[in-house]
């Protein structure tokens, strides 16, 4: 990978510990304009690591830049690129989608005629059209994470992070919510997310991370995972559990798995 | 789905449902923390103490030459049993309305080949248990003190209070019958909920409205003074003095009252458990709807970060008519010092410092609600923390949402008794800002993520916030009546607030952001 391109993610080093260490030494760098995975065990880092990422959760020691922005020396600047959607759907029951896309415009000082001809563009898209007018604490969790979507949208931001944003969706909401994803990468914006949904990271993805125990334990395209893990012609499946273990738990990692992560290191 | 539910089964059930009644009630009192339980039941052991030296204190001089069950005594058991049921009915319309209402396992029961009106009959019988074992437990102290002091006949009020809590279930189960059929499952829940909150306070402000009518004044207890009582109340054989002659003990009454409490709730029981089914199914298929489908074509506002935020505020709260409902308890306080503006209007230009205190007190309560709502109870934080706003600017939005409904509902009572004084009016404004603001800033310092549907637990949840919402409360009330009184004593109550407002900030969690 090119270290002299422009990041739209860089950690260094990053450090966070509750009980025990959640986040262990961690660094990676994602490209401007790039579609990447995070992959991992439950418990491997992940979530800790974007909600760090996204300033909703303070880091113990490390750095993280966005599109060159120090996110720890000014948040506010990082945040104004920066979109994050969690894996549960956070929107509000008593108001309404367009309500919300107005609220998540005002939040973003957008301008009001622009955020408005913006919100139409994604309702639609989104196939929620027919229910901007109508509140959100009706609807099924799909429509929510797509509401949820849809704000995390409308204020362009250049960096986009998604926590299992494709849980709870039928095929056919997933189908469009793959398809906005992929426009957006196509127009320049990076996508970092998470999934347990392999076929998903391996159809989409630019780039795979692996982590476990806190650790980037393997990161590459697709087929630079297979020589890695000396796994030719086999699918995202088998070397993801190549890697973190059949068990598919943090503790079962292999001596071959470290290998790989020293090899990413 | 037939045949009976066999009775090892109900026992299961049943203990089941105490279970989760208890675990509940631990949650609560521990202050939502699992760790804190056995510090908790310490406390509340020591608490329930002092409550029996209370009780000593209290009833030791009646008991002192011989008990008379005369007028006022009469007078006094009953009109307590009767304000124990009418919470206990309250509480009882709440938990049925839960149980409508609240998903938790009704899926797992609806869908399992047990009858589900055994089940729900099961269900029916545990509230009523548990209410009685909650009102048992507040009112035992009295019980206990009496019955060492006068006897152990006293301890019949023990049953007494079960029979309160089956009426109450009973009541509770079919008033919401009743309200499901009249009104439909869409607007049940809410109506029950603001009855509910209505039942829980009017007894006890009736009594002040009445007093206020009577005697001019806001003490509840004026009415029992025996000469009011001599005229206004039945005579010593009447009827209405039946829970008073059971809890000391007359057999004839107390199996009269229990039988007939038993009775009245197995028909409010049965009937309710035959139509839960129905009625939870219909409940459950009610999804959160608009109440009008509204313009999707409305133009999008130009709005700071600042005027979104509190713009959002204002709205969730004016639309979400549960927390309104909630909140009402609170506002229904001020009935009796309305009341008693349009009383004295005309007559009493000094009346400010019969009302600022009530209204100062009503206030700094109705500000802590509102600003959990707007501070803790935040339905989206991460949209909110992810936003590019600095921190001050998030919470400065919802201070000021919560600031502008304070306003809001403080403006009318103002302007009102600005009409009798200006000075009173100014004053009462002034300490009721002051006592929001410092309610405010203690929801500011115990801030903690909390769901808007945990708002009734608020209080529990962290009682040192609780208790200096109430010290702050009671001490900007003290003052602004010693100022409205123009007495230079006021200073002793600021400096109570400084001393509240700094214990709290001393005892306030550390490293917690919203």
């Amino acid at each position: 990978m090119p270290t002299d391109s422009p990041a739209a993610l860089e950690i260094r080093n990053l450090h966070k510990r509750f009980k025990d260490p959640a986040v262990n030494d961690l660094s990676l760098r994602v490209k401007a304009g790039e579609f990447y995975a995070l992959l991992g065990p439950n418990g491997a880092g992940k979530t800790t690591t974007l909600r760090m990422v996204s300033g909703l959760l303070e880091a113990d020691a490390g750095s993280v830049s966005v599109c060159g922005i120090d996110a720890f020396q000014d948040p506010v600047a990082a945040k104004r690129i920066l979109a994050w959607v969690p894996d549960e759907p956070m929107v509000y029951d008593k108001l309404t989608p367009l309500e919300y896309l107005e609220f998540v415009a005002g939040l973003w000082s957008m301008e009001a005629d622009y955020a408005q001809a913006k919100a139409d563009g994604l309702l639609e898209a989104f196939g929620l059209g027919p229910h901007a007018g109508e509140r959100c604490g009706g609807f099924s969790k799909g429509m929510r994470q797509k509401v949820a979507l849809a704000g995390a949208l409308i204020h362009e931001p250049r960096l986009i992070i998604l926590d299992e944003p494709l849980t709870g969706l039928d095929a056919g909401s997933a189908r469009q919510v793959k398809q906005v994803l992929t426009d957006l990468v196509s127009k320049g914006v990076t996508v970092i997310m998470t999934t347990h949904i392999l076929e998903v990271a391996e159809r989409m993805a630019d780039r795979i991370g692996i982590i476990a125990q806190g650790r980037l334990v393997a990161e590459g395209t697709l087929n630079e995972l297979r020589t890695r893990a000396s796994a030719e012609g086999h699918s995202l499946e088998d070397i993801f559990l190549k890697i973190v273990g059949g068990g598919a738990t943090s503790e079962a990692l292999t001596e071959d798995t470290l290998k790989i992560g020293e090899k990413v290191a | 789905m037939s045949g009976a539910l066999a009775p090892s089964a109900i026992l299961r059930f049943s203990r089941h449902e105490l279970r989760l009644a208890w675990r509940d009630w631990a949650w609560i009192f521990s202050g939502w923390r699992n760790t804190s339980l056995r510090r908790t039941l310490i406390g509340m052991g020591l608490v329930y103490a002092v409550l029996h030296l209370i009780a000593y204190a209290v009833l030791s001089p009646q008991f002192a030459g011989g008990f008379q069950l005369d007028q006022t005594a009469l007078a006094v058991i009953s009109v307590s049993v009767l304000l124990s049921t009418t919470m206990m009915l309250s509480q009882a319309i709440e938990s049925v309305t839960r149980a409508f209402y609240a998903r938790d396992d009704l899926d797992l029961i609806l869908s399992s080949p047990a009858p589900s009106r055994d089940l729900f009959l099961v269900r029916i019988a545990m509230m009523a248990v548990t209410s009685w074992l909650m009102s048992a437990l507040v009112l035992s102290p009295f019980l206990n003190v009496a019955a060492s002091l006068g006897g152990s006949h006293w301890l019949a009020g023990y049953l007494v209070i079960l029979a309160a809590s089956l009426t109450a279930t009973g009541a509770g189960v079919l008033i919401t019958l009743a309200l499901f059929r009249t009104l439909g499952p869409r607007r049940t829940r809410l109506a029950a909920q603001i009855l509910a909150a209505v039942v829980g306070a009017a007894f006890l402000i009736g009594l002040q409205v009445v007093a206020i009518l009577s005697f001019g004044t806001m003490s509840r207890f004026a009415l029992l003074e025996a000469e009011f009582l001599s005229l206004h109340v039945p005579a010593a054989s009447s009827l209405w003095w039946f829970p008073a002659r059971a809890v000391a003990g007359q057999l004839n009454v107390l199996t009269l009252m229990l039988g007939g409490s038993l009775a009245f709730f197995a028909v409010g029981a049965g009937l309710g458990a035959v139509q839960f089914r129905q009625s939870v199914v219909r409940a459950l298929g009610v999804a959160e709807t608009s109440p009008k489908k509204r313009a999707a074509t409305r133009a999008f506002r130009g709005r700071s970060p600042l005027g979104a935020l509190v713009s959002k505020e204002l709205k969730l709260i004016a639309r979400d008519p549960w927390l309104v409902s909630q909140t009402l308890m609170q506002v229904l306080y001020l009935v009796p010092p309305a009341v008693m503006l349009w009383v004295s209007f005309g007559e009493n230009t000094e009346i400010s410092v019969l009302v600022a205190p009530v209204i100062v007190m009503a206030t700094g309560q109705l500000a802590g609600g509102l600003a959990w709502l707007t501070i803790s109870g935040e339905d989206a934080p991460d949209l909110i923390a992810t936003a590019p706003i600095s921190p001050a600017t998030r919470l400065w939005a919802k201070v000021l949402a919560a600031q502008a409904l304070i306003v809001a509902v403080l403006l009318p009572i103002t302007l009102t008794l600005a009409a009798l004084s200006v000075w009173g009016a100014l004053i009462t404004f002034l300490g009721a800002m002051i006592a929001a603001a410092c309610a405010i800033l203690i929801q500011l310092w115990f801030r903690a993520q909390a769901s808007r549907t945990t708002f009734r637990r608020r209080q529990v949840a962290s009682k040192a916030s609780t208790l200096a919402e109430a010290g702050a409360s009671i001490s900007c009330a003290g003052a602004t009546a010693l100022v409205a009184a123009g007495s230079a004593l006021a200073v002793l109550p600021v400096v109570l607030l400084v001393i509240v407002l700094g214990s709290a900030w001393g005892v306030r969690p550390r490293g917690r952001a919203v």
